[in-house]
């Protein structure tokens, strides 16, 4: 059996939120008599993570996804349930967990701007009592493994937005942590920098064998790092899967895409979904568990197709997809 | 034994380097770290003029010589120095609160209230401390009355920060406490600079009690001018007592903490 890197059980949490009738009147009413609204942002929630392992938590905004992070790292104290990483009970041991996770949380930044990324480090081994010897043989060696050595000594605030995530991704792995929490890292990236940070990541887990907790609205982020995905929704899991499973599953769809010489006039039947027809141009659904490829090709007569392309559904929709199941 | 003194070591060593760092911060624009620094010493001096035509008129304001209006002018103005040198986060506590901002520390393993409390400074405090000791020197110095000034300067200053800290946690409870915070510490500075003897009544009672600037202020300056065991021991117990009660207030409501995500938005 794999050891365990978190362990969550039953986790719950609710926020109560402030409710006002509209308009200046409401505000009146509402310094006499204030009504609540409560708010079950993660409800009964269990899964655990494997050490070693790259997981996707992943969900539509307000899923509950930081608030289930926020709860493993000691920063919100849960209602119910319990919760062990690294076999610590962040709300018991807040400070000895720190030792043991690092976090990145992309739309929060934790490096001084004015300071360059070589002192941050610094700063940071102090903030885990690492020694200066120690310190600076870690920043020497992600340094290059995360390629910093053009800006190491530029100060923070000169950084691109992808230099700064690689250095507040070094500064979280200062004092090797086990397992690291990254809340959506590659926010606002363009895509060549989103594929460096994936890289780095990918290497960081094979290198230190260290677990990572990823939550991100990139489907490509999850695509090309995580092995396993788990889908919350409204507070509680609505899959948790391999990647591999959820594209078999779902990949039983094809998406047939055509150009034709002549117009064709095709309707939806068994096992077809006509997604697009603009006379010429044709894209279709095709369930091959109902209808192979090979008849959906026969409907459209090959001797009319020009051009024609046959792709799965993208992890994105499948994604949005089971979101909208769930509502 | 070892290990919490090794933690103390180690959370001191991080608390300099935050101070260290935020003192680089503010002198990046020298200009403005320099006037901010000068104006402030300007600003503490022209309020003794006032003081000088008064005492051509009077010997005696309040029970107070000239003199004593000095030493507490240089209590007041080191006080407001210390706190806003080493605690200047701790006024904007509320607003730290309200947008998630201690995040940052709650992941970390040093102690959530010093690190949130000392991640800034102000760089017009070191005119106020500046100002302080000059204040000192025209008093009278010894090196009694330097370690007794700097030691009530400092005991003061905790004692402001303290109630920074419990005016500020009101926001884990309610929502746009920061008002009540920020009038509670504006309250406080501008009492401070007058002395107790033209103050009766019920005013006076706030003074040594959810106003404490009798501790601040008042019984320091009558301890530097003749020295009082009992109340010396009195100033230092009730520095402990509002210590104690900030720090529970803070992780007490620290349970309620709901690490809102920061977003700009008009309020």
């Amino acid at each position: 059996m794999n050891e365990k890197a978190i362990i969550v059980k039953n986790l719950s949490k609710t926020f109560r939120v402030k409710e006002k009738e509209k308009g200046f009147k409401g505000s009146i009413k509402s310094i006499f008599k204030t009504k609540y609204r409560e708010i079950k942002a993660v409800n009964d929630l269990s899964f655990d993570v494997d050490k070693g392992e790259i997981l996707a938590f992943i969900g539509p905004n307000g899923a509950g996804k930081s608030t289930t992070i926020k709860m493993l790292t000691g920063i919100l104290f849960p209602d119910q349930g319990t919760v062990e990483v690294m076999g610590i009970d962040p709300k018991k041991k807040r400070k000895k967990l720190a030792y043991e996770i690092g976090t990145v949380f992309g739309q929060k930044e934790q490096l001084w701007t004015h300071l360059t990324p070589y002192d941050n480090f610094k700063f940071f081994g102090a903030i885990y009592d690492i020694d200066d010897y120690t310190v600076e043989k870690r920043i020497k060696e992600l340094k290059d493994m995360f390629e910093l050595d053009e800006f190491i000594n530029t100060p923070v605030r000169n950084l691109s937005l992808g230099q700064r995530i690689r250095c507040e991704i070094v500064a979280s792995l200062i004092h090797k942590p086990k397992i690291l929490f990254l809340d959506e890292p590659t926010i606002g990236l363009d895509p060549v920098v989103k594929e460096n940070i994936r890289t780095l990541i990918k290497r960081m887990n094979k290198e230190y064998h260290t677990t990572v907790f990823l939550t991100s609205h990139d489907v490509g982020d999850i695509e090309k790092l995580c092995k396993r995905i788990i889908i919350v929704n409204h507070g509680q899991i609505v899959l948790d899967d391999s990647m591999e499973n959820l594209k078999y599953h779902y990949l039983n769809k094809k998406i047939v895409e055509a150009k034709m010489k002549e117009k064709v006039n095709l309707n939806d039947e068994d096992g077809i979904t006509i997604l697009k027809d603009k006379g010429y141009n044709l894209k279709i659904e095709v369930d091959t568990t109902k209808r192979s490829v090979g008849d959906a090709i026969k409907l459209l007569n090959p001797n009319n197709i020009i051009d024609i392309n046959i792709s799965n559904i993208p992890l994105e929709d499948i994604i949005s997809d089971i979101y909208k199941r769930d509502k | 034994m070892l290990t919490v003194v090794k933690n103390i070591k180690n959370q001191l060593k991080v608390s300099f380097l935050t101070v260290k760092y935020a003192l680089i911060r503010e002198m990046i624009n020298k200009t403005t770290f320099l006037t901010n620094i000068t104006f402030m010493i300007l600003n503490d001096a022209s309020f003794i003029l006032q003081w000088i035509v008064l005492y051509a008129l009077k010997d005696n304001v309040g029970g107070y010589t000239f003199n004593q209006v000095l030493l507490l002018w240089g209590i007041a103005a080191g006080t407001y120095g210390f706190s806003h040198f080493f605690f200047e986060s701790a006024f904007n506590l509320s607003d730290t609160i309200n947008n998630g901002k201690l995040d940052a520390f709650l992941v970390q393993p040093k102690n959530v209230l010093i690190s949130t409390i000392t991640m800034s400074i102000s760089a017009s405090a070191i005119g106020d401390l500046a100002y302080a000791y000059i204040m000192l020197f025209v008093f009278g110095f010894t090196i009694k009355n330097f370690l007794l000034f700097t030691l009530f300067c400092f005991t003061g200053s905790l004692i402001i920060v303290s109630i920074a800290i419990i005016l500020g946690s009101l926001s884990f409870w309610f929502n746009k406490s920061d008002v009540i915070a920020d009038t509670g510490n504006s309250l406080l500075t501008n009492f401070a600079t007058y002395p107790d003897g033209i103050f009766k009544g019920i005013t006076k009672i706030l003074f040594y009690t959810i106003l404490p600037l009798g501790y601040v202020a008042y019984m320091p300056v009558q301890i530097l001018s003749s020295f009082n065991i009992k109340l010396f021991i009195l100033v230092i117990s009730i520095t402990i007592m509002f210590i104690t009660l900030a720090v529970i207030t803070f992780y007490r409501g620290l349970r309620r903490y709901s690490s809102s995500n920061l977003m700009i938005a008009r309020t």
